[in-house]
């Protein structure tokens, strides 16, 4: 959700951005990192759903990314895909020393397409990239990948801290750019806002009711 | 949390006295740690009152101990003995907080000179309520657990003597055996472990950590098993050769046999090579069973084993019945587990036809994926098990096909590999359930409790027997809970339960955690044991049949019920009721309290609210 503050506090942002991908590609350790500047070698499976807040600072506007950590095993998808349900940005997680875990994005995109009411900012990231000498997926691999499917894309380490502020903050500026566009776009609707983006890319962002009418909209190529 | 432990050593018979149990109890999660502080004790008949006093001191302080270390022992010799403890006190400011040190548990808890005397000369359980009882009150001490939990967890029957349990023992073992074959069979990993046994067998002479030095363990067993049955030439075409090339073949049916030739693809289960070859591997599996008789090598008849078990001894027995196994090929292995219980056979078909062969291999590789990053909490509770060499702990690891273990500590390790014998196993025993994540929280203190896997793996059983439902696919089980939950809050508490409405929260889904994983994420290591316990004497008790009026008129009114976790688990919410109605308005909120209780609870009032919540309610529900 991306919830407006009272008129007095419409500086104050909320946004909810999830975080998806195969088990132990590093999605809790990625949080962890960005959050509060922690990585644990040995954390512990997420069952079910978890979240944190974290304040970040963009063009001088004080907005709240609301994180939400999600279980990776197939298992538990019914359970945090209701989780999906009202998110403005997603962060899709393949760790670049398994391949597996890279061949199991596009269902991990059709799981939020399927889940989420509208289109979210998704950037595709590759972790664990301080495995060098076990990487089985190429950066090129991934950048093509993502330009297919119209996704930001970086790849990070959670364990040496490399790009992972920069992908959650890529994710909540471009959510946060869409918004004030959607905002300066039409002062008018206070409800219901549509930005349009000259890559093409459409997100519509509600306010705290979650509900949506562009529900299956197709995701265009950048 | 585990920083409150400095680190751990000395000897194991400190580890077994009963005060050990006290300081063990002690060792629960540091929340706010505020000073630390070193103490020297002399270990003689005059400074345990000391000991004890300085404990209760400090608990009048409202301190709490939260590590006991031994670090050294020595001077046995003399009869005098100087056992030189290092006591790191981690000291916190109790808060609300009920010590662990709670005189209800101490006192009434299942020792172990009561759980001795509850036996008859045969070996039966000669008072099963008083028994249950005790369990139910206030736990078992630690040092007995791995005597009692089989019971517990319908192991062994309540009634039953002790050549019964013999008897059950032994088949038990056997069946737990053939699914680790079976196992090693569908991943392909034997072979490997048969490189490195040979290895260290030619390297470990005459020391004494050889593995076949290893007291009794299914683990060696089928590691030795699998090693005999590569050595052993032309009992199956195929199956026998002692390459990798050979062995593969026979489970990939034609795929790439180059690929056994790598390290990783031996060390790696051969199914991840992609859902081709995990197809041709079921299929193969299947059709061996189907042949069973085309074979022709059957040596050891399931039944006959079964029902006639011709060694009674257990440690001398089992490398016989290995022998007898490890001749037999895979299809075997197949036949044996389907005349031991074609039910479970049934389901394992029914896996293979109604899922995707990837199934099975997800369920391997995120069962190494989280036995590597199990949690070491369990260490301060069995030294042995700490104690493990490097050499041995990496041999198992090697012989379950675990790899990426080198940056951890020996003992790490072994518990790792322990946990994927076992979670392999019940994957192909269960396979309705396989494997989940949460099912590794279940597991691992069954296995730093018992040191045999055959038992681990019988009680993990035993638990799963209730547990297994929720982690079902269809997620009927956890959905049940979740709703019972949510009753008892509404019984409890319409004000609470209205509010929850408000937030549509109150389908109690933040609990979700809470009752997968049964609170193990919530309390320490041990008070979830003490929780699990008195859980399971509930359980028990139902399960044989003892009624309301048994339990008399003790402080334990409350007839023992199969949902005890989850009134436990509605209690921890009604106890934020305050919080959540004045100040959380949404589910979000909620949420996020739930998955920041680690630390703050204690077990005993928890269940005594628990408790309170069956006597008023149970009828209702």
């Amino acid at each position: 959700m991306a919830s407006y503050g009272d008129e007095e506090h419409c500086q104050d942002y909320l946004f909810k951005i999830v975080l998806i991908g195969d088990s132990a590609v590093g999605k809790s350790n990625l949080l962890a990192r960005f959050a509060r500047n922690e990585f644990y070698p040995n954390s512990k499976s997420t069952i079910g759903v978890e979240f944190q807040t974290q304040k970040m600072n963009i063009d001088g506007k004080e907005i709240k990314a609301q994180i939400w950590d999600t279980a990776g095993q197939e298992r538990f998808r019914a359970v945090t895909s209701a989780y999906y349900r009202g998110a403005v940005g997603a962060l899709v997680v393949y760790d670049i020393s398994r391949r597996q875990t890279f061949d199991s994005i596009g269902r991990w995109l059709n799981e939020l397409h399927t889940h989420s009411d509208m289109n979210v900012v998704t950037i595709l990231v590759g972790n664990k990239t301080d495995l060098t000498d076990a990487r089985e997926v190429t950066t090129d691999e991934g950048k093509t990948l993502a330009e297919a499917q119209g996704l930001f894309f970086m790849e990070t380490s959670a364990l040496d801290s490399s790009n992972v502020k920069a992908a959650f903050e890529t994710v909540v500026k471009e959510i946060y750019s869409i918004l004030t566009r959607k905002v300066r776009l039409s002062q008018e609707h206070k409800k219901h806002e549509v930005a349009s983006l000259g890559n093409g890319k459409t997100v519509i962002i509600h306010g705290d009711t979650g509900e949506t009418d562009g529900g299956s909209r197709s995701w265009c190529c950048a | 949390m585990e920083g409150g432990v400095g680190g751990i050593g000395g000897s194991a018979a400190a580890m077994s006295t009963g005060e050990q149990w006290c300081n063990a109890a002690a060792v629960v999660g540091a929340t706010v740690m505020k000073k630390r502080k070193e103490i020297r004790i002399d270990e003689s008949a005059e400074t345990i009152p000391h000991f004890f006093g300085f404990v209760v001191f400090d608990n009048l302080l409202l301190f709490r101990v939260v590590g006991v270390v031994v670090v050294g022992s020595s001077a046995i010799a003399s009869g005098r003995r100087f056992l030189s403890a290092t006591i790191q006190l981690v000291l916190t400011h109790r808060a609300n907080l009920k010590s662990p040190w709670s005189r209800r548990r101490r006192k009434r808890g299942l020792y172990s000179q009561q759980w001795n005397a509850l036996f008859s000369p045969d070996g039966k359980l000669q008072d099963e309520v008083k028994f249950l009882k005790k369990v139910r009150s206030g736990g078992v001490e630690p040092r007995i657990r791995a005597k009692v939990w089989p019971f517990l967890l319908g192991v062994y029957g309540l009634n039953s003597s002790e050549a019964d349990r013999i008897a059950v023992e032994t088949q038990k073992r056997e069946e737990f055996v053939k699914l680790r074959h079976l196992c090693a069979q569908l991943s392909g990993h034997s072979v490997k472990a048969y490189k490195k046994s040979r290895k260290m067998d030619s390297d470990s002479d005459g020391e004494g950590d050889g593995v076949t030095e290893v007291p009794y363990s299914p683990i060696s067993d089928y590691i030795s098993s699998s090693r005999q049955s590569l050595s052993i030439e032309g009992t199956s075409p195929g199956i026998t050769g002692i390459d990798g090339h050979s062995s593969q073949s026979i489970f990939i049916g034609g795929g790439s046999p180059a690929d056994a030739s790598s390290d990783q693809s031996v060390s790696q289960p051969i199914l991840t090579k992609g859902e081709k070859s995990g197809h041709s591997i079921v299929s193969c599996a299947n059709s061996a069973f189907r042949e069973e008789d085309k074979s022709g090598i059957i040596h050891a008849d399931a039944s006959t084993v079964d029902t006639n078990p011709s060694d009674t001894d257990s440690s001398v027995e089992a490398p016989d019945c290995m022998h007898n196994y490890s001749e037999t090929a895979i299809s075997d292995v197949v036949d044996h587990y389907a005349n031991i219980d074609p039910l479970k056979w049934d389901s394992f078909r029914s896996f293979t036809s109604h899922h995707t062969a990837e199934d099975y291999v997800a369920w391997q590789r995120i069962i190494r994926l989280d036995a590597l990053r199990a949690n070491a909490e369990w260490v301060p509770y069995s030294s042995s098990q700490v104690a493990v060499s490097e050499d041995k702990a990496c041999y198992f690891a090697d012989s379950v096909g675990l790899k990426d273990y080198e940056h951890l500590e020996p003992y790490r390790t072994y518990h790792a590999a322990r946990l994927v014998a076992i979670l392999e196993a019940y994957a192909i025993y269960d396979s309705e359930v396989g494997y989940c994540q949460g099912m590794s929280d279940l597991l691992s203190p069954i296995v730093a409790v018992m040191e045999d896997d055959n038992e681990a793996f019988w009680c993990f059983v035993g638990f799963m027997r209730k547990a297994r439902h929720n982690f079902r696919l269809d997620e009927v089980g956890i959905k049940r809970q979740l709703n019972i939950v949510s009753k008892i809050i509404r019984y409890k508490d319409a004000h609470l339960y209205r509010h929850l409405e408000k937030l549509q929260a109150e389908d109690c889904f933040f609990v979700y955690r809470m009752v997968v994983v049964m609170l193990r994420r919530e309390l320490s290591f041990e008070q979830t044991l003490c929780l699990w316990e008195v859980m399971w004497a509930d359980q028990a008790a139902i399960q044989a049949g003892i009624g309301k009026s048994a339990w008399g008129r003790t402080r334990l009114q409350a007839p023992p019920t199969d949902d005890l976790l989850l009134y436990a688990v509605a209690a921890c919410i009604l106890r934020k009721r305050k919080l959540i109605t004045e100040k959380y308005s949404s589910m979000d909120e909620i949420l996020r309290e739930c998955n920041s209780l680690a630390g703050h609870l204690d077990v005993w009032r928890l269940l005594d609210d628990a408790h309170e919540l069956v006597v008023t309610l149970h009828d209702k529900l």
